[in-house]
């Protein structure tokens, strides 16, 4: 079991322990639809290796729903070939080795909690694990609930727990968390990062940041139907170029000298003034710091690291 | 088809009280109505009385609401994903049809038993028992036909209001298939080709013996009532085949 904290040594590539758990190669995929062809998915390539957490990470509209899609067998590829554990993904689905919280309904909303955990089980011939599985996604006491009583995220676990009945080696998650509030969000990925998960490889698409920050040691972003970037989470948000430093300037002394100075030192990649606040960005905060602090008498000084959106947006050229 | 799956699934259909209420006890109201309207149906027809006719009739329109409103539920499963989520599991579509096929027929067993039942208490009789059993297994079994219709209208619209549709039209079908009321003349000649005219004729058939009810039609020959049945099956089945595929191309 991996670690899922930020010190990954910042090698080129992610590592991939273990045997492959899933495989992509250049799939495509197209839709006809009125204004023409579509490319949704143009050309993905990805490895995933048994036992990692990789986050699947993209804007609407990039492709992220129809690639899963065809991870899962529920969509064809127009070319291209997946394998799920050396298998097509139907022939993994049918053998309980890879199983999906899906992003859109997927509900009977006038079944109770439990009828449809039963009905699900009885499907895949997984009918003893059904108190197993509501025990660990916390969805004992909703068992005599009707599906449209409950909340969106005692839906969500209840998805969650369909999706560990057959006991899959393979875990995807469509943006599991979708339409829950911060606290119900925090507390279901609590219940992923428990036992529930423990050994399995976890794939999930999100478009919340801290989400792949926290939660994946991988991270996959794609934009427009392919890989953007491929590595480490840390590593993906130092792409940006280094951390920033924040301070405040002197009152009373010339601003423009300063700026000079700063833009002076070695590697830095730029320097902005408001008003008599600078920010300083490049890879060597350090040297930025002490210069701010001594030479220039700045005060409230702030580091900080780009979050995964800076980096987001720098490779996808996205402004929202 | 999976035992769990199909009793899971008629305890949500029977929690279904409107819907419900108005395939089962329909019929029974209609039998009730029109069974005494014409002289009082204890007159002799076929190989039994009026009222023999009118409550197989009445069973037949029955068993075929339940099939066509129970399989156009499919529709709002796929609306809701529900598909997608049985699509993780072993099930397959053939799989899927075939349970919702038999929690169908199971409703339309109720259905057609309930107007079977009620028809024993109120004076149908007929001149022998095997006419009891024929005509009520015709009538179950027959109905299957409508849940391909209930399927394909349920896909194709994909919508609340698609099973409104697909009961709505079944009203029109039972009125020009000649199942509410007798017809005659030029109604009688259309209604030969419409879809519920061969199966009502089939339930009737071990009572009529193919002797139309209406004035002046004539007897229908078996054969006859089995090509509609068979052409509208395959029909059904066409239609039922593309407003899936349709629904899956879609996505």
């Amino acid at each position: 079991m991996k670690t899922t904290t930020e010190q990954q040594p910042a090698s080129p590539r992610a590592p991939q322990p273990g045997a492959t758990a899933l495989e992509l190669r250049d799939v495509r995929k197209s839709f006809h639809t009125n204004e023409g062809r579509l490319e949704a998915v143009a050309g993905i390539d990805l490895r995933v290796g048994t036992g990692e957490i990789v986050a699947f990470l993209g804007p609407n509209g990039a492709g992220k729903t129809t690639t899963i899609d065809m991870m899962l067998g529920l969509t064809q590829p127009t070319s291209g070939t997946i394998s799920v554990f050396c298998k097509p993904p139907r022939a993994a689905v049918e053998a309980g080795e890879i199983s999906a919280v899906l992003q859109t309904g997927g509900l009977l909303r006038d079944l109770t909690v439990r009828e449809t955990v039963t009905a699900i089980a009885a499907l895949h011939g997984a009918k003893s694990r059904i108190d197993e599985v509501m025990e660990r996604t916390d969805i004992t006491s909703l068992a005599r609930r009707k599906v449209s009583k409950c909340s969106g995220g005692e839906q969500q676990r209840l998805k969650f727990a369909l999706a560990l009945l057959p006991d899959p080696r393979l875990l995807i998650l469509d943006e599991p968390t979708a339409g829950m509030d911060v606290s119900a969000r925090r507390a279901f990925w609590d219940t992923m990062r428990q036992d529930a998960v423990a050994g399995r490889t976890v794939l999930f698409a999100t478009h919340y940041l801290e989400e792949a920050q926290d939660f994946a040691e991988r991270t996959v972003l794609i934009g427009a139907g392919r890989v953007l970037a491929d590595g480490p989470t840390a590593q993906l948000r130092e792409m940006t170029g280094g951390r920033v430093v924040g301070a405040t300037l002197p009152a009373g002394r010339p601003t423009a000298p300063a700026v000079a100075a700063l833009r002076a030192l070695d590697q830095v990649t730029s320097v902005r003034l408001e008003g008599r606040r600078v920010s300083v960005t490049g890879p060597k905060s350090d040297a930025a710091a002490r210069m701010l602090l001594n030479e220039l008498a700045a005060t409230d000084l702030e580091i900080t690291t780009p979050t995964l959106e800076a980096a987001f947006m720098a490779l996808t050229g996205e402004d929202s | 088809m999976n035992p769990t799956y199909v009793r899971i699934e008629l305890f949500r259909q029977s929690r279904d009280v409107g819907n419900l209420m108005f395939t089962v006890l329909m019929p029974v109201v209609m039998y009730l109505l029109f069974g005494n309207m014409f002289g009082g149906g204890g007159e002799p027809a076929g190989n039994g009385n009026v009222k023999f006719y009118v409550m197989s009739s009445m069973a037949a329109y029955g068993a075929a609401l339940a099939t066509t409103s129970i399989a156009g539920t499919a529709a709002t499963e796929a609306m809701l994903g529900w598909g997608r989520q049985i699509a993780l599991t072993r099930m397959t579509p053939a799989g899927f049809v075939s349970s919702k096929l038999a929690v169908a027929l199971i409703v339309a067993t109720g259905c057609a038993g309930l107007v079977f039942a009620v028809g024993a208490g109120t004076g149908a009789r007929a001149d022998a028992p095997w006419i009891w059993t024929a005509s009520f297994l015709i009538a179950v079994l027959g109905s299957g036909v409508f849940a391909l219709y209930g399927l394909g209208i349920g896909m194709a619209f994909k919508s609340e209001t698609a099973l409104g549709v697909a009961s709505g039209g079944m009203v029109f079908f039972a009125f020009f298939g000649n199942v509410f009321m007798p017809l005659s003349g030029t109604m009688l000649d259309i209604a030969r080709f419409t879809p519920m005219y061969g199966y009502a004729g089939l339930v009737r058939y071990p009572l009529t013996e193919g002797f139309g009810a209406g004035e002046g039609a004539g007897t229908d020959s078996l054969g006859m009532l089995v090509a509609n049945l068979v052409a509208w099956t395959l029909l059904f089945a066409v239609f039922a085949l593309w407003a899936v595929r349709r629904s899956r191309a879609r996505r």
